[in-house]
């Protein structure tokens, strides 16, 4: 979860695999919009000695739509080297790594970042280096500084980091996939029979310990808009961002030179924009096909959003506790709060002083109106906690999406399109137990936003 | 590793080793370091168009198409439709000929 481990082939694929992308009016630069997709899931801080690095193999990609047709107008691209300063130890690092450029550091990335728009493409950061991952106090002994000595100043205004982060989406797996349990209200459970939960429990946060990779980049936003007026009601405000990782057709173990060899066009194996879609909301059967695919042709998956199947087993896993979303889910009412939310984005006219509507073209984007400033004091529970500058308005790092997304298939949200539906109490306080204190390390105030990496030393402790 | 990172291979195999080592009937995949031609059917590009942004993206990475492993895949046995891989580019080819020779070679 959000979208770690989502499909059957990505899963075995951990380093083209999407896990979250975030998309926000940067709060301390807030004439620039941060874009961060972040990569290679569940993370093991103590990963040695091959510790965790992007793939040289796999082209990453982020992707914004302008002009609302679920193709992308704008995309930053990146590609990864790794390069070996010795072949002949096993280690990742002879001894502290005090610069990126320190002799003692082994295994070491570098990335370049193209531009690509109006069919042309440019070449705007050439041979960045990544910093290290945090290993530890011998290692890696000051590694904010050394982190923040990767944050690159690029073309265009732009600012760029690639490399290992603390994850920041928060969630209590292991509860939700033993079916659909809620800890907090899992004496509510059917349990099947089994009487195995009598009281209440706190959430536990899965990803408290890991570590994810992210490519994190802080735009001027009128790089990305496209021209026309740009206030909060108009529709040039509004981008779509989502992100790829693509492979060449072909890989061949090739026995003569003892590694993989690739060849052929690059092809799209991974794909994020809103939290939980493929997660949740698609099934198992069209997963894969859905990662290779561009938001352009998710009218084909729209059914599943508008019936979703967890709305459906809300009221069959806890008997009695959703009786107006049953009565909605055996109607066979179609979700058009959920199509807004994640297909076309919110019109205008629902939300008192809101909308992020891209037009009628259904495609899975985080669509951020840009002109909506960032919020003095964030409610992660974003516009449905009355803060519009959090999600579904994009995504900033701390955003509750489980919450929010589980209140939303429980019905929270259907009387934005229809007034007379009254909302089961529980809707609105279902929650897998957790909010951004559960993010152990915490997030940073400042560009790239994602908390310094658990190391491998401490963690876990 | 990307593909571009590729040294040239200093020698590849022969067609008739090639033949001699093509590992399964139906689809056959074929890793060589010989040049399109050496198949003589006509050659398309890649089938599944590419869009917007993603064309300028993959005609980027295409001139290096001349240089790394080539990689011929036989995906259709029967009317003999070759994908052909090299660099970031794929071609397509109709070989009925060598596709039968190749199901023969490897019953």
């Amino acid at each position: 979860m959000s979208s770690h481990r989502e499909a059957p082939e990505i899963s075995k694929d951990p380093v083209a695999d999407s896990t979250d992308v975030y998309a926000f009016v940067s709060p301390d630069q807030p004439d620039t919009v941060t874009l961060i997709a972040n990569y290679i899931p569940l993370q093991g801080p103590a990963g040695g000695p091959n510790f965790y690095s992007f793939g040289d193999d796999v082209l990453y990609e982020i992707h914004i739509d302008n002009d609302g047709n679920g193709q992308d107008n704008i995309t930053y691209a990146f590609h990864f080297q790794t390069k070996l300063r010795d072949p002949n130890t096993f280690l990742y690092n002879v001894g502290p790594i005090l610069s990126l450029d320190s002799p003692n550091w082994n295994s070491r990335q570098f990335y370049n970042v193209t531009r690509i728009q109006h069919g042309k493409s440019t070449m705007i950061g050439e041979n960045l280096p990544c910093p290290p991952c945090n290993i530890g106090p011998l290692s890696t002994p000051h590694y904010a500084n050394l982190a923040n000595e990767a944050v690159h100043e690029i073309a265009d205004g732009i600012k760029v980091f690639a490399g290992q982060r603390a994850e920041g989406f928060y969630v209590d797996l292991g509860s939700i996939f033993d079916l659909a349990n809620l800890r907090p209200f899992e004496e509510l459970h059917a349990q099947y029979g089994m009487h195995v939960f009598s009281k209440p429990a706190a959430g536990v946060n899965a990803t408290a310990q890991l570590n994810v990779h992210s490519i994190a980049m802080q735009i001027p936003t009128s790089e990305l808009l496209r021209p026309g007026k740009h206030g909060e009601s108009d529709a040039a405000a509004v981008i779509g961002v989502w992100t790829t990782a693509s492979r060449q057709q072909v890989t061949l173990w090739d026995d003569w030179r003892g590694e993989n060899i690739s060849s052929g066009p690059f092809r799209q194996v991974s794909r994020l924009g809103n939290p939980l879609v493929n997660e949740v909301l698609i099934p198992l059967g069209s997963k894969d096909l859905w990662n290779s695919l561009p938001p352009a042709d998710d009218k084909r998956f729209a059914s599943y959003v508008a019936h979703p199947e967890l709305a459906g087993l809300l009221p069959a896993l806890y008997p009695g506790v959703f009786p107006h979303l049953e009565a909605l889910v055996k109607a066979g009412t179609d979700r058009a709060d959920l199509e807004a939310i994640l297909l076309t984005g919110i019109p205008s006219g629902i939300v008192k002083g809101f909308q992020n509507y891209t037009g009628p073209v259904q495609a899975d984007m985080l669509r951020l109106n840009t002109a909506i400033k960032p919020s003095k004091n964030p409610n992660a529970l974003g516009v449905i906690g009355g803060d519009l500058a959090g999600f579904p308005n994009g995504r900033r790092v701390f955003d509750d999406v489980v919450t929010i997304e589980l209140r939303a298939i429980a019905g929270v949200t259907v009387p934005l399109v229809d007034p007379a539906y009254k909302p089961d109490a529980a809707a609105g306080a279902v929650t897998d137990g957790l909010t951004a204190k559960s993010v152990a390390g915490g997030y940073l105030s400042h560009f790239p936003y994602l908390g310094v990496p658990h190391s491998g030393f401490s963690t876990p402790s | 590793m990307s593909a571009q990172s590729h040294p040239e291979p200093t020698a590849g195999p022969s067609r008739r080793s090639m033949l001699r080592g093509a590992g399964a009937a139906g689809a056959v995949g074929i890793a060589a370091a010989v040049g399109v031609g050496a198949a003589s059917g006509g050659a398309a590009a890649a089938t599944r168009p590419a869009a917007g942004n993603r064309a300028a993206a993959s005609a980027e990475h295409s001139a290096d198409a001349a240089g790394g492993p080539l990689v011929v895949y036989l995906r259709d046995a029967a009317s003999g439709e070759f994908d052909v891989f090299a660099g970031t580019s794929r071609a397509t080819i109709v070989d009925p000929d060598l596709a039968a020779r190749l199901t023969h070679a490897v019953r």
